[in-house]
């Protein structure tokens, strides 16, 4: 049954091999005698992620996080406070606890729980690429959307609540919050069928209620933890920490291993994943 | 299963030791091989202990909606797992080794296209993924299936014939060994209908596996050499289509006879044992039999009796059409 009959190189009238020149017998082409250097899996995998998720008119909706955080950074000044800790109790909380998580939610869908749905993954799931390398290369497009359009809203944020001075350790929270939350909701686009409303469940219910009351579950919470990081370099802070959630760079490790741990389980679920169609 | 097997000796012949029968269901030179496969989804079973193989040529794969076929083929592929029984391509199991996927390309059936990509940057994209080196293999699988003029539109904007063909370039440009095609016709016009068609014959024809699903069944009757038939998920039939059909000699079937004294005809018709009726019609008529070997044998005989002259005859349900309608009914 595994002999496998001999067959003419090349699809006639349509295509060349992969590594052979093409075909005698294939539709002419001069540009079918040039070889062609195919882009690496990982780099193929993150650009058409960009282009295909993430589409040019779109992209102005990546501004919608920087005008918030303009918003509640103006919002900020009101409370009287000196600057850096009217930022940390107004902008950081709105920045942390409802920018990141909803900008990351949205790309982190796109990137590939979309694609489940929609039944376009197949043309990636279908191709002789490992698995962590189409999850890693998703992963790295929806982080770079996210910090394209987080880091500017961390840094407006600050300025117009009149602490610049906090833009950079903001700037740090925002840049590892992201990787672990777009790692997260990638994780469940290929986990659960329903992928936005199990993400919108985790942030609010478990992130915000369970994690506001049970320093466990803050602890392994990307909206605790990007906030620790924040905290542990900005000033004025000391009413934002928390007992028993690392700080400042401690905060980042965590985050790079809840990022490593939800990135491993999704290339272990991107395996197991029963390819249906939109239809189905 | 209904098997398209060769006829018995006949009576009172002294047989040699009867050869084994070729199973239809299996091909020689497989490339494709299920083997006891089922897939449920919940209680809902979608294949049921299907064994089946599939080897270079066309081979149509017919069933009417909720059979199973897509199933199958997402099992082929290793887009869908199997939950008993096992499938392999090229002697490799397509769930589990991801270099099978060199090897086997998808079209599946719906419509869903990565919306905001050009179709040569879809088509450029799957070529990535699969190392293709031949700078001119992504206009080649464009221009196969009529689609170059169009490649730098997105398919977002595409007919759902136009995204069908996108699709087949795209599986056409990995030179897969085998090609799985969910429903390839749909949407697509005559014109193209008859090139999609053309092109798989010439694929098959190069010693390519190529495995099509359709509802157009006249289509896949000039297209495919061999025929499989899921039924409620289970193997049905498997075969060249006429010889399913003549396999199925058991069952009703009509054959339309055109004759000058066909009242005539018709009653000397009635009175055989295998008519179960006659239907008489401006000259002509239309015998149903549940024994169409016996019909073929007594009608000379009795035009010859009534002085009737046959002008015509001919089955007209000697379609897949038909045979659905008779492995379903």
């Amino acid at each position: 049954m595994t002999d496998v009959p001999e067959r003419e190189e090349g699809i006639p009238g349509a295509t060349a091999s992969r590594t052979a020149p093409p075909p005698p017998h294939g539709a002419s082409s001069p540009a079918g005698t040039r070889s062609r250097r195919p882009r690496p899996a990982l780099i193929a995998v993150f650009a058409y992620t960009l282009r295909a998720c993430v589409p040019a008119r779109r992209r102005a909706v990546l501004v919608l996080p920087t005008l918030a955080a303009v918003a509640f950074g103006l919002l900020s000044q009101a409370t009287g406070d000196p600057a850096p800790q009217a930022f940390s109790s107004v902008a950081g909380l709105a920045l942390f606890g409802l920018i990141v998580p909803l900008a990351c939610l949205v790309l982190g869908d796109a990137v590939l729980g979309a694609e489940v749905r929609a039944g376009t993954l197949a043309f990636t799931w279908l191709a002789p690429v490992p698995f962590p390398v189409i999850v890693v290369g998703r992963w790295l497009a929806g982080w770079a959307a996210a910090v394209g359009s987080l880091v500017p809203a961390a840094v407006a944020g600050a300025v117009a609540a009149g602490a610049p001075e906090s833009a950079g350790p903001a700037v740090a929270g925002v840049v590892a919050g992201s990787a672990a939350y777009i790692a997260v909701f990638v994780m469940i686009g290929c986990t659960v069928r329903r992928a936005a409303v199990w993400s919108l469940a985790l942030v609010f219910l478990v992130e915000r209620l369970l994690g506001a009351a049970l320093t466990g579950i803050a602890q392994l919470s990307p909206t605790w933890e990007s906030q620790a990081v924040f905290n542990g370099y900005a000033e004025g802070t000391f009413d934002q920490v928390r007992d028993g959630i690392p700080q400042g760079g401690d905060a980042i490790v965590r985050l790079a291993l809840i990022t490593a741990v939800t990135l491993a389980v999704a290339s272990w679920r991107l395996a197991h994943l029963r390819l249906s169609g939109a239809g189905d | 299963m209904k098997h398209a097997a060769p006829a018995p000796p006949a009576a009172g012949a002294v047989a040699p030791p009867p050869p084994a029968t070729p199973d239809p269901a299996l091909a020689d030179g497989a490339t494709v091989t299920v083997a006891a496969a089922s897939v449920w989804f919940g209680a809902k079973v979608a294949l049921s202990e299907v064994t089946c193989s599939f080897g270079p040529g066309v081979t149509g794969l017919l069933g009417p909606n909720g059979a199973g076929k897509t199933t199958l083929m997402r099992a082929m592929t290793g887009a869908m797992p199997v939950n008993s029984g096992a499938v392999r391509v090229i002697g490799r199991d397509p769930r589990t080794e991801r270099s099978v996927q060199h090897s086997i390309a998808l079209v599946p059936e719906d419509e869903a296209v990565p919306p905001m990509l050009s179709a040569r940057g879809l088509v450029g994209y799957v070529a990535d993924l699969h190392g293709v080196t031949d700078r001119g293999a992504v206009d080649r699988s464009l221009a196969a299936v009529g689609m170059l003029d169009a490649a730098d539109r997105r398919v977002g904007g595409f007919s759902k014939g136009m995204r069908q063909r996108t699709k087949v370039a795209a599986a056409l440009v990995t030179d897969p060994q085998v090609l799985v095609l969910d429903e390839p016709l749909n949407g697509a016009d005559p014109v193209q209908r008859l090139a999609l068609i053309e092109l798989f014959a010439r694929l098959g024809a190069a010693g390519r596996t190529v495995i099509v699903s359709s509802h157009v069944l006249h289509e896949v009757e000039r297209l495919a050499d061999r025929v499989i038939v899921l039924l409620h998920g289970r193997l049905a039939a498997a075969g060249g289509h006429r010889a399913i059909r003549d396999a199925m000699a058991d069952r009703p079937r009509q054959v339309f006879v055109r004759s000058g004294e066909a009242r005539a005809l018709g009653a000397a018709l009635l009175g055989l044992e295998s008519t179960a009726g006659v239907t008489l019609a401006d000259g002509t008529l239309v015998v149903a039999t549940s024994r169409a070997g016996e019909l073929a044998h007594a009608l000379p005989r009795l035009a010859r009796q009534v002085g009737a002259r046959l002008e015509e005859v001919r089955p007209v349900d000697d379609s897949l059409e038909a045979m659905f309608r008779e492995l379903t009914r």
